[in-house]
Protein backbone atom coordinates (compact mmCIF):
# COMPACT_ATOMS: atom_id res chain seq x y z
CA UNK A 1 0.00 0.00 0.00
CA UNK A 2 1.26 3.67 -1.02
CA UNK A 3 -0.05 5.98 0.53
CA UNK A 4 0.45 9.84 -0.16
CA UNK A 5 2.78 10.69 3.15
CA UNK A 6 4.70 7.31 2.12
CA UNK A 7 5.55 8.47 -1.69
CA UNK A 8 6.29 11.94 -0.25
CA UNK A 9 8.78 9.71 1.98
CA UNK A 10 10.47 8.24 -0.37
CA UNK A 11 10.49 11.19 -2.05
CA UNK A 12 12.37 12.77 0.79
CA UNK A 13 15.12 9.64 0.85
CA UNK A 14 15.91 10.08 -2.50
CA UNK A 15 17.07 14.18 -1.99
CA UNK A 16 18.76 13.18 0.96
CA UNK A 17 20.43 10.89 -1.05
CA UNK A 18 20.99 12.83 -3.94
CA UNK A 19 21.35 16.16 -1.95
CA UNK A 20 23.16 15.22 1.59
CA UNK A 21 23.08 18.54 3.74
CA UNK A 22 26.44 18.60 5.79
CA UNK A 23 26.43 16.93 9.03
CA UNK A 24 22.94 15.10 9.29
CA UNK A 25 21.97 11.48 7.82
CA UNK A 26 19.03 9.67 7.84
CA UNK A 27 17.07 6.59 6.56
CA UNK A 28 13.67 4.90 7.09
CA UNK A 29 14.28 1.73 9.31
CA UNK A 30 13.98 -1.97 7.15
CA UNK A 31 10.58 -2.30 7.94
CA UNK A 32 8.64 0.62 8.10
CA UNK A 33 8.94 3.87 5.89
CA UNK A 34 7.29 5.52 8.35
CA UNK A 35 10.06 5.32 11.37
CA UNK A 36 13.68 6.88 9.97
CA UNK A 37 16.91 6.42 12.15
CA UNK A 38 18.67 9.59 11.78
CA UNK A 39 22.04 11.37 13.26
CA UNK A 40 23.12 15.02 13.34
CA UNK A 41 26.76 15.74 13.94
CA UNK A 42 27.58 18.20 16.53
CA UNK A 43 28.18 21.50 14.41
CA UNK A 44 32.21 22.79 14.37
CA UNK A 45 32.79 25.58 16.74
CA UNK A 46 29.89 24.77 19.34
CA UNK A 47 30.65 22.36 22.33
CA UNK A 48 28.76 19.74 20.20
CA UNK A 49 31.54 19.42 18.26
CA UNK A 50 32.28 15.65 17.66
CA UNK A 51 29.42 14.31 19.22
CA UNK A 52 27.30 11.97 16.91
CA UNK A 53 23.88 12.51 18.20
CA UNK A 54 21.35 9.51 17.20
CA UNK A 55 17.82 10.55 16.53
CA UNK A 56 14.52 8.82 15.74
CA UNK A 57 11.62 10.34 13.63
CA UNK A 58 8.05 9.56 13.52
CA UNK A 59 5.90 9.90 10.83
CA UNK A 60 1.72 10.07 10.58
CA UNK A 61 -0.12 9.12 7.36
CA UNK A 62 -0.67 13.10 7.69
CA UNK A 63 2.69 13.83 7.11
CA UNK A 64 3.40 16.48 5.30
CA UNK A 65 0.78 18.47 6.37
CA UNK A 66 1.51 17.52 10.13
CA UNK A 67 4.91 17.41 11.19
CA UNK A 68 6.40 14.31 12.69
CA UNK A 69 7.73 13.70 15.89
CA UNK A 70 11.13 13.84 16.37
CA UNK A 71 13.13 12.46 19.50
CA UNK A 72 16.98 12.29 20.41
CA UNK A 73 17.64 8.71 21.16
CA UNK A 74 21.23 9.79 22.37
CA UNK A 75 21.43 11.85 25.69
CA UNK A 76 21.05 15.68 25.25
CA UNK A 77 21.87 18.23 27.63
CA UNK A 78 20.53 21.50 25.47
CA UNK A 79 18.35 23.93 27.04
CA UNK A 80 15.61 23.01 23.91
CA UNK A 81 15.51 19.21 24.51
CA UNK A 82 13.21 17.71 27.36
CA UNK A 83 14.54 14.80 29.42
CA UNK A 84 12.91 12.43 27.00
CA UNK A 85 14.43 13.68 23.93
CA UNK A 86 11.68 15.82 22.71
CA UNK A 87 12.76 18.71 21.02
CA UNK A 88 11.20 21.88 21.41
CA UNK A 89 11.47 23.99 18.43
CA UNK A 90 9.06 25.91 16.27
CA UNK A 91 9.02 24.44 13.13
CA UNK A 92 8.18 21.17 14.48
CA UNK A 93 4.75 22.34 16.27
CA UNK A 94 2.93 25.72 15.51
CA UNK A 95 5.30 27.13 13.07
CA UNK A 96 5.35 23.78 10.80
CA UNK A 97 4.86 24.32 6.87
CA UNK A 98 4.04 21.18 4.57
CA UNK A 99 7.19 22.44 2.59
CA UNK A 100 9.68 21.07 4.69
CA UNK A 101 11.18 17.62 4.03
CA UNK A 102 13.51 15.82 6.43
CA UNK A 103 16.73 17.43 5.25
CA UNK A 104 15.14 20.56 6.25
CA UNK A 105 13.86 19.10 9.80
CA UNK A 106 17.30 17.74 10.79
CA UNK A 107 19.44 20.98 9.23
CA UNK A 108 17.33 22.65 11.35
CA UNK A 109 17.95 20.80 14.71
CA UNK A 110 21.42 20.86 13.85
CA UNK A 111 21.27 24.83 13.76
CA UNK A 112 19.46 24.77 17.31
CA UNK A 113 22.57 22.86 18.72
CA UNK A 114 24.56 25.84 17.63
CA UNK A 115 21.62 28.93 18.56
CA UNK A 116 19.61 27.26 21.47
CA UNK A 117 16.78 29.63 22.69
CA UNK A 118 17.58 29.73 26.61
CA UNK A 119 14.33 31.68 26.71
CA UNK A 120 11.82 28.75 25.70
CA UNK A 121 13.31 26.20 27.62
CA UNK A 122 12.91 22.51 28.22
CA UNK A 123 15.81 21.79 30.03
CA UNK A 124 15.93 24.79 33.12
CA UNK A 125 18.85 23.58 34.39
CA UNK A 126 20.98 23.80 30.30
CA UNK A 127 18.76 27.12 30.19
CA UNK A 128 20.28 28.45 33.13
CA UNK A 129 23.76 27.48 32.98
CA UNK A 130 23.64 28.81 28.65
CA UNK A 131 22.66 31.87 30.15
CA UNK A 132 24.79 32.24 33.52
CA UNK A 133 27.49 29.72 33.42
CA UNK A 134 28.91 29.34 29.83
CA UNK A 135 31.88 27.05 30.78
CA UNK A 136 29.99 24.69 33.25
CA UNK A 137 27.43 24.51 30.08
CA UNK A 138 30.04 23.36 27.68
CA UNK A 139 31.23 21.50 30.48
CA UNK A 140 28.06 19.50 30.73
CA UNK A 141 27.48 19.21 26.77
CA UNK A 142 31.07 17.71 26.08
CA UNK A 143 30.11 14.89 28.53
CA UNK A 144 27.31 14.29 26.49
CA UNK A 145 29.33 14.51 23.25
CA UNK A 146 31.92 11.98 25.37
CA UNK A 147 28.25 9.51 25.90
CA UNK A 148 27.58 10.29 22.16
CA UNK A 149 31.27 7.71 21.13
CA UNK A 150 29.61 4.75 23.34
CA UNK A 151 25.81 4.83 22.70
CA UNK B 1 42.46 46.57 -51.29
CA UNK B 2 44.16 47.80 -48.22
CA UNK B 3 41.31 49.80 -47.43
CA UNK B 4 38.79 47.00 -47.63
CA UNK B 5 40.82 45.14 -45.41
CA UNK B 6 40.40 47.84 -42.83
CA UNK B 7 36.68 47.63 -42.92
CA UNK B 8 36.20 44.02 -42.73
CA UNK B 9 38.60 44.79 -39.71
CA UNK B 10 36.32 47.30 -38.27
CA UNK B 11 33.51 44.98 -39.06
CA UNK B 12 35.11 42.48 -37.00
CA UNK B 13 35.50 45.03 -34.27
CA UNK B 14 31.96 46.06 -34.31
CA UNK B 15 30.74 42.38 -34.02
CA UNK B 16 32.10 42.47 -30.41
CA UNK B 17 28.95 43.68 -28.89
CA UNK B 18 27.37 41.24 -30.37
CA UNK B 19 28.68 38.49 -28.86
CA UNK B 20 28.27 40.41 -25.71
CA UNK B 21 24.52 40.40 -26.40
CA UNK B 22 24.84 36.55 -26.78
CA UNK B 23 26.35 35.96 -23.04
CA UNK B 24 23.35 38.15 -21.94
CA UNK B 25 20.76 35.08 -23.66
CA UNK B 26 23.18 32.93 -21.73
CA UNK B 27 21.96 34.52 -18.33
CA UNK B 28 18.48 34.30 -19.80
CA UNK B 29 18.71 30.50 -20.34
CA UNK B 30 19.81 30.12 -16.56
CA UNK B 31 16.82 32.25 -15.47
CA UNK B 32 14.33 29.91 -17.27
CA UNK B 33 15.43 26.85 -15.77
CA UNK B 34 15.07 28.15 -12.46
CA UNK B 35 11.75 28.87 -13.20
CA UNK B 36 10.67 25.22 -14.06
CA UNK B 37 12.66 24.28 -10.54
CA UNK B 38 9.38 26.59 -9.11
CA UNK B 39 7.07 25.25 -10.86
CA UNK B 40 7.64 22.21 -8.54
CA UNK B 41 4.55 21.99 -5.73
CA UNK B 42 6.73 21.84 -2.69
CA UNK B 43 4.05 20.33 -0.49
CA UNK B 44 4.71 16.80 -2.19
CA UNK B 45 7.44 17.82 -4.79
CA UNK B 46 5.66 16.92 -8.15
CA UNK B 47 5.69 18.85 -10.97
CA UNK B 48 2.83 20.81 -10.47
CA UNK B 49 1.79 20.31 -14.58
CA UNK B 50 1.89 16.79 -13.13
CA UNK B 51 -1.02 15.03 -10.83
CA UNK B 52 -0.14 15.30 -7.08
CA UNK B 53 1.12 12.25 -5.40
CA UNK B 54 -2.32 12.16 -3.73
CA UNK B 55 -4.41 11.85 -7.10
CA UNK B 56 -1.32 9.40 -8.29
CA UNK B 57 -1.42 7.11 -5.50
CA UNK B 58 -5.45 7.38 -6.05
CA UNK B 59 -6.38 7.94 -9.38
CA UNK B 60 -7.84 4.12 -11.25
CA UNK B 61 -6.36 5.48 -14.90
CA UNK B 62 -3.26 7.85 -15.42
CA UNK B 63 -4.44 10.33 -17.68
CA UNK B 64 -7.80 10.74 -15.99
CA UNK B 65 -6.50 11.73 -12.58
CA UNK B 66 -3.90 14.48 -13.83
CA UNK B 67 -7.29 16.18 -15.71
CA UNK B 68 -8.73 16.22 -12.31
CA UNK B 69 -5.38 17.74 -10.75
CA UNK B 70 -5.34 21.25 -10.93
CA UNK B 71 -3.14 24.20 -10.23
CA UNK B 72 -3.85 26.89 -7.88
CA UNK B 73 -2.02 30.02 -7.60
CA UNK B 74 -1.99 32.55 -4.48
CA UNK B 75 -1.87 36.42 -4.48
CA UNK B 76 1.64 35.83 -3.67
CA UNK B 77 2.04 34.12 -7.00
CA UNK B 78 3.19 31.02 -5.22
CA UNK B 79 1.49 28.00 -6.94
CA UNK B 80 0.79 24.41 -5.32
CA UNK B 81 -1.39 21.53 -6.92
CA UNK B 82 -5.01 22.39 -5.66
CA UNK B 83 -5.69 18.86 -3.86
CA UNK B 84 -2.29 19.94 -1.97
CA UNK B 85 -3.26 22.90 -0.65
CA UNK B 86 -6.66 22.67 -0.17
CA UNK B 87 -5.80 19.97 2.50
CA UNK B 88 -3.20 21.97 4.03
CA UNK B 89 -5.26 25.04 4.25
CA UNK B 90 -7.66 23.69 5.96
CA UNK B 91 -5.18 23.71 9.40
CA UNK B 92 -3.34 26.87 8.58
CA UNK B 93 -4.42 29.37 5.89
CA UNK B 94 -1.50 30.93 4.94
CA UNK B 95 1.06 30.39 2.08
CA UNK B 96 3.63 27.49 3.01
CA UNK B 97 6.52 29.58 1.60
CA UNK B 98 5.85 32.79 2.63
CA UNK B 99 3.65 32.99 5.19
CA UNK B 100 0.93 35.35 3.29
CA UNK B 101 -2.69 35.13 4.20
CA UNK B 102 -3.75 32.60 1.82
CA UNK B 103 -6.00 33.49 -0.80
CA UNK B 104 -6.32 32.14 -4.58
CA UNK B 105 -5.43 34.52 -7.48
CA UNK B 106 -6.38 32.00 -10.07
CA UNK B 107 -7.04 28.30 -10.75
CA UNK B 108 -6.47 26.23 -13.92
CA UNK B 109 -3.33 24.12 -16.11
ZN1 LIG C 1 1.37 18.94 -4.74
ZN1 LIG D 1 -4.24 16.01 -7.00
ZN1 LIG E 1 3.32 32.51 -1.08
Amino acid sequence: MSTPARRRLMRDFKRLQEDPPTGVSGAPTDNNIMIWNAVIFGPHDTPFEDGTFKLTIEFTEEYPNKPPTVRFVSHMFHPNVYADGGICLDILQNRWSPTYDVSAILTSIQSLLSDPNPNSPANSMAAQLYKENRREYEKRVKACVEQSFID
Amino acid sequence: MADENENEKMDNENQKPEKMFTLKKWNAVAMWSWDVECDTCAICRVQVMDACLRCQAESKKDSYGKQDCVVVWGECNHSFHYCCMSLWVKQNNRCPLCQQEWSIQRMGK
